[in-house]
């Protein structure tokens, strides 16, 4: 038996792709007279980043320009990938300083608890995302690198201000 | 600190000070009880800085613990916080007043365990600090202990001062290797460096104590000059070869010779009985010196000192029948091969060191072996796991703290695939089989098991030697 096939006849109105054209067209013209930007002339032009937005890190100094850092060892302790390389040390006061304090930037998934768990407020993340280097060790940012960084650092979320107002 | 409520009891009971009687009923964690530990704790937070970032306690303080659990989360205390300058106590011990809780149990030890009063307190009301009296030195042997005391940061160990923090360190039950007495230690150990060795409280043999030589004394498990390949002389100069050539190589200059065993006192008891093996099977003798230096015993614990021979094992070597002092090459011969395991030989004559051949198991190579012909690296001892026999004869275990360098195996490991290829026993995979076949032939080390060991050992069955 030969199978028939069902040809539904539809109404001029629906059939017709004249009328989604042309409102195609009006939204068209409608952005030539009155437009909508969406691309930044990147990077000449730059869109703010939020005051949360966790960066590349820096490290925060004292008057004298000395890192904050005491090496108290809570941020490698905390570090959930393990990115923070820390060795104490003792200047000639008898203070508690970082001999070495490395932050590997690829390892780095930019939670912010390091930020967090500071108690001396001296290793924060920067709202800052140009990170591209030569070389892969250049991803390793030194405590001389992290103190001479210079981009705002990031305000972390305050569960008693979640809008961050 | 610890006050709790005694039912029918008039006010809240010190725990610490109070006997149990028939019938109590103990509120631990009543609201009163609680309130009360949680205002005496508010009083020793006075005058105590919020500088845990910095305080090498920190981790492993019981302040820091208690404020955790019960304390305030802030403090109501306005007024500036008392100050005093960080002062040297001597010996090992640093004195960071400002965080001293004036528990006084520093000046309680050396009073009556150490039996020399060096510390008191002085001043009074909040002036009051630890501090020396006049011309004295925290210089007595058992010093150290009122670091490990201190409840808080007060007292530090300069040695450890801002090397690591307590929640980094992985830590080994091991016996101090230092003197014969065997004191349980503890030895804690960051990125496989051994920082730290503590004492492990054992009632029968060195309570709660380390003394200070011993504790300062773990720098010799980190020397990087190790040994770190098997290696055997071919063309006139040592070259590396793999485990079971070495093995073999060693085994055929072996045979049909008699050997001389050099034997380090600071070998297990498992290392000991193998090489005591291969010299009952080869023919030959064995020797060992020993280091020794000043004798000084903690007065407030019997039977306990830093004893004047400075190896762990001297009693095991000498059981397993190993001539202590003298000469230790007397018994060499040209015609006999002398195997020289880990003993140091810097005091020996090293034109003395000939021998028909010359097998170093070692976890160093010293230059003046370096004309052996066959090298066999070992782990030392926080490498392996084993026991020592401490000069009371209680044998007692120690376990792994940190890895081995290179291709360096545990002494007995080596031993008893030596003694196999030689001809002897088959080869064992595990010290504790070893020490099983040391327990099965020896008189001294008979019905004990190396489980049965457990962390605080085992006398002989006859009771102390």
């Amino acid at each position: 038996m030969a199978i028939t096939v069902k040809v539904l006849e539809r109404p001029i109105e629906e059939a017709s792709y004249l009328r989604a054209t042309l409102g195609g067209m009006a939204r068209t013209f409608k952005h030539m007279v009155n437009p909508h930007k969406v691309t930044v002339q990147y990077p000449e032009m730059r869109d703010p980043v939020s005051p949360r937005w966790r960066g590349t890190h820096r490290m925060l100094t004292t008057e004298t320009g000395a890192a904050k850092c005491v090496a108290c060892g809570l941020c490698p302790t905390v570090c959930p990938a393990n990115c923070i390389k820390l060795v104490p040390g003792e200047d000639a006061k008898g203070n508690r300083y970082p001999l070495v304090f490395e932050i590997d930037e690829f390892r780095c998934i930019f939670c912010g608890y390091c930020q967090e768990v500071c108690p001396e407020e001296a290793i924060h993340l920067g709202r800052h995302y140009e990170n591209a280097e030569y070389s892969r060790a250049g991803f390793v940012y030194d405590l001389e690198r992290l103190t001479a960084q210079t981009h705002p650092v990031s305000q972390l979320w305050d569960p008693t201000d979640p809008a961050g107002e | 600190m610890c006050l709790v409520e005694v039912e029918k009891a008039p006010k809240l009971a010190p725990a610490c000070a109070t006997s149990v009687m028939e019938g109590n009923v103990v509120h631990v964690h009543s609201p009163k009880a609680r309130d009360a530990r949680q205002g005496v704790l508010e009083m020793l937070l006075i005058n105590h800085p919020l500088d845990c970032p910095i305080c090498d306690q920190a981790g492993e303080c019981e302040l820091q613990d208690y404020t955790f659990q019960e304390g305030r989360a802030d403090s109501r205390y306005q007024e500036p916080k008392r100050f005093n300058p960080v002062e040297d106590f001597g010996g090992d011990v640093l004195y960071v007043a400002n965080r001293c809780i004036l528990c006084t149990r520093c000046v309680r030890y050396m009073d009556t365990v150490a039996d020399e009063a060096v510390l008191c307190v002085s001043e009074r009301g909040d002036r009051a600090v630890i501090s020396k009296f006049e011309g004295e030195d925290l210089t007595h042997a058992w010093a150290g202990n009122v670091v490990d005391l201190c409840p808080v940061g007060a007292l530090l160990s300069k040695d450890f001062l801002n090397k690591a923090r307590a929640w980094e360190l992985d830590r080994a039950a091991s016996v101090c290797p230092n003197c014969t007495q065997g004191c349980n230690s503890v030895l804690e150990v960051r990125d496989n460096t051994v920082v730290r060795m503590k004492p492990r409280s054992n009632d029968a043999v060195n309570q709660f104590y380390l003394c200070d030589p011993g504790r300062l004394d773990y720098r010799w498990l980190n020397r990087a000059d190790r040994a770190e390949q098997p290696m055997v002389r071919s063309h006139g100069a040592l070259a590396p070869v793999d485990w079971e050539a070495a093995i073999a190589q060693a085994a055929s200059l072996l045979k049909g010779n008699a050997v001389h065993v050099l034997a380090s006192p600071m070998l297990s008891n498992e290392a000991l009985f193998l090489l005591g093996q291969l010299v009952k099977a080869q023919g030959g003798s064995g020797a060992f010196t020993v280091m020794t230096g000043p004798e000084a015993p903690l007065s407030g614990v019997p039977d306990l000192a830093l004893r004047a021979e400075r190896a762990a094992n001297v009693r095991g070597a000498e059981l397993l029948g190993f001539a202590k002092g003298g000469n230790p090459l007397a018994g060499l011969t040209t015609d006999k091969v002398l195997i020289v395991a880990d003993h140091d030989v810097s005091h020996l004559d090293a034109t003395a060191l000939k021998a028909k051949a010359v097998i170093v198991i070692g976890t160093t190579l010293p230059t003046a072996l370096s004309h052996a012909d066959v090298v066999l690296p070992i782990a030392n001892m926080a490498e392996e796991e084993g026991t020592f026999t401490n000069l009371r004869g209680r044998v007692q275990r120690y376990f792994q703290a940190k890895a081995a360098p290179g291709l360096a195996r545990p002494a007995w490991f080596v031993l008893s695939d030596l003694v196999a290829a030689a001809g002897g026993a088959p080869a064992r995979y595990a010290p504790g089989e070893v020490f099983g076949a040391l327990a099965a032939s020896h008189a001294h080390f008979a019905g004990m098991n190396w489980e049965g060991l457990g962390l605080s050992g085992a006398l002989p069955a006859g009771g102390a030697a």
